[in-house]
């Protein structure tokens, strides 16, 4: 019986590309918008969907979430945690935060390796 | 009728003249040349700002190389073939989401906002409902568990999802609880670890 040896998890979750794709997903939608309440679903839904297809096409065996808040910048409070329960040599997160003049706008990735 | 005639011509004439009496407005560079396309971008660019807030495994990688070593040495064991496609027990949406509505709401019962406060409440509430999710029994089942609390100020917000997993075994949870002050909204995503 031979050893089975998994290259690509050894390395474990590559956080820089995943941080590059997400970062030039939101350029690419929000970049010089404004906040604008017609659209703000569609920006939304676009970036997820932009990410989520470029990290799959990086064609390394994880399941990805992809997480996308877009708020409207003024006074206010927020907050948020995330708590996981995975394998944490080959799973990782990325989260990444990007603000403008009139709007922040919050992704996390989450990756959890298929162990095939 | 000469005279209309003359009328009708003069404005014919009139008109390519303004043109270029009007000063002509300056074109924005094409996205086909090189250095205009960097200005464009820099332009659309110029209000904002990025940066990464948390990453995990870390970047310096000192931590995540401990966990790897146990695991190349936990590869050499070889484990029995379970031939097990599927998990024993599927995960129960609607029971998961009771459970977790339930711990918002006895949590956040009487809680006004407050920034220090909140900060810490959140990671707790986080770690207290991942481990009554685990106390369900779901066997190689990985979770992540989201919680985001929004100061109620007037301004919108939009949160957005998306996944790639597989659809058969893996599914997610929401919960929400609304105050006068603030929104709490819980996510939580199951996974089958195959």
């Amino acid at each position: 019986m031979e050893e089975y040896h998994l290259p690509c998890d050894e390395v474990g979750f590559n956080a820089d590309e995943a941080h590059n794709i997400v970062k030039e997903c939101i350029d690419g939608v929000l970049g010089g918008e404004d906040y604008n309440q017609n659209n703000i679903n569609q920006w939304t839904a676009s970036i997820v969907e932009q990410s989520l297809a470029h990290l799959v096409k990086l064609g390394k065996a994880y399941k990805y979430i992809v997480t996308c808040a877009v708020v409207q910048r003024s006074p206010y409070g927020f907050h948020t945690a995330s708590s996981c329960f995975w394998d944490t040599t080959s799973d990782g997160t990325c989260t990444v935060r990007w603000e403008n003049r009139t709007m922040n706008c919050i992704v996390n990735v989450f990756a959890i390796a298929i162990v095939l | 009728m000469e005279k209309r005639g003359r009328g009708a011509k003069a404005p014919a004439v009139q008109a390519p003249q303004q043109p270029s009496v009007m000063p002509r407005k300056e074109r924005r560079p094409s996205m086909f040349e090189k250095e205009a396309y960097a200005q464009i971008l820099r332009d659309r660019l110029r209000e904002s700002i990025h940066d990464v807030q948390y990453v995990e495994p870390p970047f310096d990688d000192s931590i995540a190389d401990l966990g790897k070593e146990w695991k190349s040495a936990l590869a050499k064991l070889k484990f029995a073939n379970s031939y097990r496609m599927e998990p024993l027990k599927k995960f129960q949406a609607h029971s998961v989401e009771t459970k977790v509505q339930q711990i918002l709401t006895e949590t956040l019962q009487d809680f006004k906002y407050d920034d220090k406060v909140f900060s810490h409440l959140s990671l707790e509430l986080a770690d207290r409902i991942l481990s009554s999710v685990k106390e369900f029994g779901y066997h190689r089942y990985k979770f992540i568990i989201k919680v985001l609390f929004i100061q109620k100020t007037g301004q919108a917000i939009n949160i957005a999802s998306r996944w790639i997993w597989d659809v058969a075994w893996d599914s997610w949870v929401s919960a929400k609880h609304e105050a006068e002050t603030y929104v709490a909204l819980v996510l939580v995503f199951a996974l089958y670890c195959e």
